[in-house]
C-alpha cells in the first residue's frame, strides 16, 4: 500500500513539474516580439555593416578584401578632412548640449517650482510642437532668421539695420536650430529629477542658515545632477549623427559628420567607407554612453521618460 | 520657451502669402496654395502614410514594450542585462545607420520592395527603446501589494489585470503610445532610407526643399501639420484654464 501512494505522488509532483515549466514558457514568450525584433532589425543589419567596414567597394560590388584600410581612411583621405569633421561636429553636440542643457534647466526649474496646478500643462505645451517634424521645424526657423525672414524684415522695419543679416546657412545656424529643438525635449528629464528633490531637504537648509544660493548649489544642484547627465546622453549623442539640420541649414561652413556619411553612402556609393564613419561615430557614442549612464543610474533613465 | 512655437507660426502666416517666393514681401492673403495643397493627391496621400504608420508604430511599439517590461521588471531572467542594454542601442547608434543597415538588409540582401512596411518596421525599432523604458518606469513604481489583494479578495488573474494592473499603467501606455507615434511621425532620416514610393510627411517636404519645385505646396502641408499641433497645444490650454472660467458662473 505505501509503495502505490509514493508512486503516485511522484507522477503528480512531474506533472505539476511539467505543467509549470510549461506556464514559465508561456510567460516568457511576450519578450519574443521584441527580442525578434532587435535580433533581426538592429543585431543582424548592424553586423553586417560592420563587416562591410572591413571590405572594399569596387564600381558597386562589395569585396571581402578584410582590411583596415577604410578605419585609417578616415585619418588620411583628402588631407584628414573627414577627421577634422568629426572633431567639429563633436564639438558641435557639445555646444548645443551645453545650450540646451543651459535654457532647458532654469525652464524646468520654474515649472518645477512655480508651476502649481499648471505643471502639467506646461509641459505639454512644450511638447507638442515635436509633432510637427524636423524637417518642418527647420523650414519654419528658415521662415523666421532667413534672407527674407521674420527677424530680418522685422528689423529692417524699424530701421536698426539697412541690408538683412545673412543669419542662415552656415555652423551657427546649425548649433542655434538644435539648441531651440532640444531644449523642450530635455525639460522632462530634468523636471522629474527635480521633482523627485525631497523638499524638507532644502528647508533644513533654510533652517541651518543656508541662503537660496547656497541651497541651490549644495542641495538642488547636486540632487538633480543624474537627471542632467541622462538629459545630457539624450541630446549629444543623437547629435553626434545629425544630418538633417547640417544639410538643411548649414551650408557649406555648417556641415557635420553625419552630412559626410550620408553623401559617401548615397552618392559616393563607397559602403565600405561610409560604414567605417558610422562606426567610429558609433563607438564614441557607446563610450560616452556608458561613461553617462554608469554615473547616473539607469532608474534616473528610466524615470526620465 | 514659447520661442518654439515661433518657426510654426511663422510657417502658418506664411502660407497665406500670396507670392512664389518663400517669405517676405508679403503680396497679399490667399488661399491658393491651400487650395493646391488639398487638391494635390501626392501630399494628401503623404499624409495619410504618415499617420496610418505612426499609429501603427505607435501600437506596436508599445505592446512590444509591455512584453518586456513585465518580465525585466518583476522576474529576472539570464541574460536581461544584455536584453537591457541592446534595448538602449537604438538610441546610441545615430539613425543614419539604423537606416543603412534596414535598408541593406531589407532591400539589397532580401529584395524587398520598399514601402510603408518597411518604413514602419524601422520606425518600431527606433521607438521601442522608448516604449520600455516608459513602461518599465511606470511598472518600477507598482505596489504588487495591491494586486495581492485582489486575489486574496477572490479576482482571477485576467480580472486583476483588468480591474487593477491596467488602470495603473494605463498613463505609462498612454505615453508610450504618444512617444512612439512623434517619433514615428516626425522622422526624416529612417524614412529617407525606407520608404520607397510611398511618401511620408518629412520626406516629401525633405524632397521639396532640396528640389526647389511646388515649394508652396510645401509650405501649406508644413503649416497644416503645425496647424494640427497648434490645435492640440490649444486643447490643453483649454483644458487647463477653462475649468476655471467656469467658475463665476457657478457663483
Amino acid at each position: 500500500m505505501k509503495l502505490e501512494l509514493k508512486d503516485d505522488t511522484t507522477r503528480r509532483e512531474r506533472e505539476l513539474n511539467i505543467f509549470r515549466k510549461m506556464k514559465k514558457l508561456v510567460y516568457y514568450l511576450r519578450l519574443f516580439p521584441a527580442v525578434f525584433w532587435l535580433l533581426v532589425f538592429l543585431v543582424l543589419p548592424l553586423s553586417v555593416m560592420f563587416i562591410y567596414s572591413f571590405w572594399t567597394m569596387v564600381r558597386f560590388e562589395l569585396i571581402p578584401t578584410w582590411t583596415l584600410k577604410n578605419y585609417l581612411d578616415i585619418f588620411v583621405k583628402a588631407e584628414g578632412l573627414y577627421i577634422k569633421l568629426l572633431f567639429k561636429s563633436i564639438g558641435m553636440a557639445t555646444a548645443v548640449t551645453l545650450g540646451a542643457i543651459a535654457l532647458a534647466y532654469p525652464a524646468a526649474y520654474y515649472i518645477s517650482t512655480r508651476g502649481g496646478k499648471y505643471k502639467y500643462v506646461l509641459l505639454n505645451l512644450i511638447m507638442t510642437p515635436y509633432l510637427v517634424s524636423w524637417v518642418i521645424t527647420i523650414f519654419g526657423w528658415r521662415m523666421v532668421i532667413g534672407y527674407t525672414g521674420l527677424v530680418n524684415t522685422v528689423l529692417m522695419s524699424v530701421g536698426l539695420i539697412s541690408e538683412p543679416m545673412r543669419l542662415w546657412g552656415n555652423w551657427m545656424t546649425v548649433i542655434f536650430v538644435l539648441i531651440v529643438s532640444w531644449t523642450g525635449w530635455l525639460v522632462l528629464p530634468i523636471f522629474v529629477s527635480l521633482e523627485k528633490i525631497d523638499r524638507t531637504l532644502l528647508e533644513a537648509g533654510e533652517d541651518l542658515g543656508a541662503s537660496p544660493l547656497e541651497n541651490f548649489r549644495k542641495i538642488t544642484l547636486p540632487l538633480s545632477m543624474p537627471g542632467l547627465l541622462i538629459a545630457t546622453f539624450f541630446v549629444l549623442i543623437p547629435t553626434f549623427g545629425e544630418f538633417v539640420a547640417p544639410l538643411l541649414a548649414g551650408g557649406t561652413s555648417g556641415a557635420m559628420i553625419g552630412t559626410a556619411i550620408e553623401a559617401t553612402f548615397k552618392r559616393m556609393h563607397n559602403w565600405p567607407f561610409g560604414s567605417a564613419m558610422a562606426f567610429l561615430l558609433v563607438a564614441i557614442a557607446l563610450i560616452t554612453s556608458l561613461v553617462l549612464i554608469r554615473k547616473a543610474g539607469l532608474r534616473t533613465l528610466m524615470e526620465s521618460l | 520657451m514659447l520661442v518654439i512655437y515661433l518657426p510654426l507660426l511663422t510657417l502658418l502666416a506664411f502660407s497665406f502669402n500670396n507670392s512664389l517666393s518663400v517669405g517676405f514681401p508679403w503680396r497679399g492673403f490667399t488661399l491658393r496654395w491651400w487650395e493646391k495643397f488639398f487638391s494635390d493627391p501626392v501630399a494628401l496621400t503623404a499624409v495619410k502614410n504618415s499617420f496610418v504608420a505612426a499609429v501603427a508604430v505607435a501600437v506596436v511599439a508599445t505592446l512590444m514594450g509591455l512584453g518586456v517590461a513585465f518580465p525585466l521588471v518583476r522576474r529576472g531572467f539570464r541574460g536581461q542585462n544584455v536584453l537591457l542594454s541592446s534595448l538602449l542601442v537604438p538610441i546610441a547608434v545615430p539613425s543614419l545607420l539604423i537606416g543603412i543597415s534596414l535598408f541593406s538588409l531589407l532591400r539589397v540582401q532580401l529584395g524587398l520592395e520598399l514601402s510603408l512596411f518597411t518604413l514602419a518596421i524601422g520606425h518600431i525599432l527606433v521607438a521601442l527603446p522608448y516604449s520600455s523604458l516608459v513602461l518599465m518606469a511606470r511598472l518600477i513604481g507598482f505596489d504588487r501589494a495591491l494586486e495581492e489583494a485582489a486575489q486574496d479578495l477572490g479576482a482571477t488573474g485576467f480580472t486583476t489585470f483588468r480591474k487593477i494592473t491596467f488602470p495603473i499603467i494605463r498613463p505609462g501606455i498612454f505615453v508610450s503610445m504618444f512617444l512612439a507615434f512623434i517619433i514615428s511621425l516626425e522622422d526624416a532620416v529612417i524614412a529617407n532610407f525606407l520608404v520607397g514610393s510611398d511618401l511620408t510627411v518629412p520626406m516629401y517636404v525633405f524632397g521639396q526643399l532640396r528640389r526647389w519645385e511646388g515649394l508652396n505646396t510645401a509650405m501649406a502641408l508644413s503649416s497644416f501639420m503645425a496647424v494640427i499641433a497648434l490645435a492640440v497645444a490649444c486643447l490643453f490650454l483649454i483644458r487647463a484654464i477653462g475649468p476655471r472660467l467656469r467658475r463665476p458662473s457657478k457663483d
